[in-house]
């Protein structure tokens, strides 16, 4: 199945955020929207999840993958625990005791076995993203989006926790598209990284990590960093 | 000396609780000596007459009924504020038409003193209704205008994440909207509940009701029985502040996860 954006203008009143903008992303595969703060990636995201819709164009592919999120404010019920903080998505999709075991599953991976009846009032701010990662995978869908995920956490713990994110998702192989201004995120994670320039939103390059040096992909974001300036 | 100042010191709610009593024991003793200096009790009585009159009226057979039947009727009129709050309320959260449409009703009634609504209703309603319908319209504009304020005041981003998840409208509101307002909801309850229960009294004061502490204040004025009176108001206060324990306490059970 083709996961694509296709032609797609949006607007919100007279700003005209994308205009004619097509991508297509690799099915089970990490893509990273890099570029500016405000250049409309979120928007993107938006129109993924069904949030939006688009003035024109289509979004292709989505619609019946079943689409988790990851937020930089993380979005966890104060008034849930952990578990029932991840249990709470999986409710109306599967019996009560799969979803109790799928979340629990999905707990342990990201290593709040022992936090799993605290309320999020107990955790600290990296906690509170694991709980979110947790939610992400143990729900069945077949996309992760994520936006600006680790943005507010410090970089020993973003890495860390970027880490585990990996592992779980080399196990699960959903595909994963998230939006970050952050290189050192985008090289630590992205198999591809497509960098955007914005008014309205482009692609100025599309990379695969795998295929580039750290340097020069370094190089493409100083570039695009110069442009904005 | 220096021990017990220093402990004070440390213990500053100890300490605030201590300067509360000494100040209610300076009024009561003040309230006594007035009382005293006086030359009419019948007209001034002292806390030792209230409290005599206060064990009298506990001891009458009458006492229970008047009590319980008050206390219900303000929570029949609380109930029914209650239900139509959460009708009206948490629809105009969501759509500020739906609200803009109620707004001019609310304000009208939170706007109309108190007496009128009382004259009216002496004629619309039977003598024990006229208490009950005058709690509910106290307390229906409060906790209403709370619940509204409670679901604009939701985490647009946790309504969002639940969009994305796909999740049920049914528990949305179960789940996120209900959780969100409780704090508002209690805090309109505690208002309301405090307001209402005043009402209720006068609406019985007004409506001579068979039964009720409002209607036992009216005999015992019409009597002159000035330390009755008083010890209606005691045991009204007494009541109003049970009521608020007991809010208090439910709201702390049911937010256990604000720590």
């Amino acid at each position: 199945m083709s996961l694509k954006l296709e032609n797609i203008t949006k607007s919100f009143g007279e700003r005209k955020i994308l205009n004619q903008f097509t991508l297509e992303f690799k099915p089970g595969s990490i893509t990273c929207l890099f570029g500016p703060s405000g250049c409309g990636k979120t928007t993107i995201l938006n129109l993924i999840g069904g949030i939006l819709t688009p003035d024109e164009g289509s979004v292709q592919g989505f619609g019946e993958e079943g689409i988790s999120c990851i937020f930089q404010e993380t979005r966890i019920l104060p008034w849930k625990t952990v578990l029932a903080n991840v249990v709470f998505p999986l409710m109306d999709k599967m019996p009560e005791s799969q979803a109790l075991e799928t979340a629990k599953k999905f707990i342990r991976l990201v290593g709040l076995e022992k936090e799993e009846m605290r309320y999020p009032s107990q955790l600290s701010g990296g906690m509170k993203q694991r709980v979110s990662i947790a939610r992400a995978f143990a729900f069945p869908g077949k996309v992760i989006l994520m936006d600006e995920a680790f943005h507010s956490l410090d970089n020993a713990l973003k890495y860390n926790i970027l880490d585990s994110f990996l592992q779980i998702w080399k196990e699960d192989g959903r595909t994963v598209i998230f939006v970050t201004h952050d290189i050192g995120e985008a090289t630590r994670l992205g198999q591809h990284i497509v960098f955007l320039n914005h008014n309205p939103l482009e692609i100025i390059r599309s990379v695969n990590t795998a295929d580039e040096t750290a340097d020069s992909i370094n190089k493409i974001a100083d570039v695009l960093y110069v442009l904005n300036k | 000396m220096p021990l017990v100042a220093n402990y004070l010191m440390k213990n500053s709610s100890t300490r605030n609780r201590i300067i509360s009593l000494i100040v209610v024991l300076i009024l009561i003793i003040g309230w006594e000596l007035l009382s005293r200096s006086f030359n009419s009790r019948q007209i001034l009585p002292g806390p030792v007459d209230t409290i005599s009159s206060l064990i009298s009226i506990v001891g009458k057979p009458d006492f229970l009924s008047s009590l319980g039947i008050t206390i219900f009727r303000g929570l029949v009129g609380f109930l029914l504020a209650f239900a139509c709050a959460i009708l009206i309320g948490i629809p105009s959260g969501m759509n500020p038409g739906f609200e803009a449409g109620f707004k001019p009703i609310l304000i009208t009634i939170r706007s109309t003193p108190v007496i009128a609504i009382i004259l009216l209703a002496l004629i619309w309603f039977h003598v024990d209704q006229v208490p009950v319908f005058i709690g509910f319209l106290t307390m229906f504009p409060i906790l209403t205008i709370n619940i509204t304020q409670g679901i604009r005041e939701t985490d647009p981003g946790l309504i969002q994440m639940a969009h994305l998840y796909h999740i049920r409208k049914k528990r949305i509101l179960t789940d996120i909207y209900w959780p969100s307002i409780l704090p508002f909801l209690f805090s309109g309850i505690s208002t309301s509940v405090g307001f209402g229960w005043r009402s209720v009294i006068i609406g019985e004061v007004l409506s001579q009701p068979r039964y009720g502490i409002g209607s036992m204040m009216q005999d015992a004025h019409s009597y002159l029985l000035v330390s009755e009176v008083i010890a209606w108001t005691l045991i009204a206060i007494l009541v109003g502040a049970a009521f608020e324990l007991i809010i208090r306490g439910v709201e702390k059970r049911s937010t256990v996860w604000k720590r």
